[in-house]
């Protein structure tokens, strides 16, 4: 019994801790009708689903480095646009071009990506 | 040894056995087919059968648009115009990681939604039924062509309870049986658990699929309307793996 209790316990005490906020996020969020362009320096991929996360240092006027998470659609629809996982890899330049938060957050949806040899992808895979 | 050399000798014979078991079992499958599955009973719905149009594909929708209805508003019942106002609202002040929207916590679409979404689906035709395998959350919907009727008894669902039948080249489907937890379109028209809807889906030309919905749901709105959705035929596409339940939490 024992065998099976502590490990049920232990599942049942880990829930609250790893729920998952809902990090799948539709466009609505995102100021889609005015698209803005960004530089920056690659810190993380995560070829994940839902979304793609690009996580990207960009300066701002005032020379201080923010930390924006750049959402791409899912694997299945950027692999069909010709994306690859390990296209962007971290201190890899970028150009994107995407919607931001509608409220504020440093949190972009992609609409195209420009890597640093001027190969441009799009970041929905639906154009 | 011994025992060595018996384990080896039928080995050998176990190595053989299957060839001419399979050999045998070849024959003998079409008899055992023709046993379980004599002809079709019904020769009307079998020339019917040979004379459905072909869907048969993957197909993605032409222009994905946010709204079902791009022109004017559908005939809302006045809280569900509530409902929709206040969720418009809603989002522009909304934290994009915590959102109302359903489907970013993984909920199914549901019907029309999901044939709208950004991902492919393939149709599939089989003898009693239609079945279209949706990439965007791996979900699939069966469309019974078999004379069934609806379930007396039918619990809600999200995908709803799908019965079609074919009149000349259009595949009209009849979906009834869901719960109210979805939005028809990802603004997030609202709808109630008497959500019912009629699909006229049509090949207009080889690459085309139109489909034409009505929608009927009195709770939610005050008399049916309709909207339409197009798809592009994509013969070099394949429906891929798409885990919603990973969520972006997988490191």
């Amino acid at each position: 019994m024992k065998r099976f209790l502590i490990p049920a316990l232990a599942l049942l005490c880990g829930l609250p801790a790893s729920r998952p906020l809902a990090a799948h996020h539709s466009s609505s969020s995102y100021d889609m009708e005015h698209p803005v362009n960004m530089k920056g320096v690659a810190s993380k991929v995560e070829w994940t689903n839902p979304h793609v996360f690009i996580f990207l240092n960009v300066k701002d006027e005032m020379g201080s480095v923010e930390e924006w998470r750049v959402e791409g659609n899912s694997p299945n629809m950027l692999t069909r646009v010709g994306w690859k996982s390990d296209m962007i890899k971290p201190g890899d330049e970028l150009l994107v071009n995407g919607a931001a938060a509608k409220n504020g957050a440093k949190v972009m949806r992609l609409i195209s990506v420009t890597l640093a040899n001027g190969q441009k992808y799009d970041g929905q895979g639906f154009k | 040894m011994i025992g060595t050399k018996r384990k080896g000798g039928s080995g050998f014979a176990l190595r053989r056995r299957p060839v001419s078991f399979l050999f045998v079992a070849a024959l003998a499958l079409p008899l055992i087919l023709l046993a379980q599955n004599p002809p079709h009973p019904n020769p009307v719905k079998q020339r019917g059968l040979v004379m459905a149009p072909d869907f048969s594909g993957v197909w993605f929708i032409d222009e994905y648009r946010r709204n079902l209805l791009p022109k004017e508003d559908p005939p809302f019942q006045p809280w569900a115009l509530q409902k929709f106002k206040a969720l418009q609202e809603e989002k522009i002040h909304q934290d994009p990681d915590d959102g109302p929207d359903p489907t970013e916590r993984c909920i199914p679409p549901g019907i029309p939604r999901e044939m709208g979404q950004p991902f492919p689906f393939e149709i599939v035709q089989a003898r009693d039924r239609v079945i279209m395998i949706f990439e965007y959350q791996s979900l699939i919907r069966q469309i019974f062509t078999d004379g069934r009727g609806h379930p007396q008894d039918l619990e809600p669902t999200y995908m709803g309870n799908a019965i079609g039948h074919y009149e000349g080249d259009t595949l009209v489907i009849d979906t009834v049986g869901f719960n109210d937890k979805t939005w028809l379109d990802p603004m997030g028209l609202p709808h109630s658990d008497q959500l019912h809807v009629v699909e006229r889906l049509r090949r207009v030309d080889h690459d085309t699929l139109v489909d034409e919905y009505t929608i009927d749901d009195p709770k939610a709105y005050t008399k049916p309307w309709t909207a339409q959705k197009v798809f592009k035929l994509k013969p070099d596409w394949q429906i891929k793996e798409y885990v919603c339940a990973e969520n972006n939490n997988v490191k």
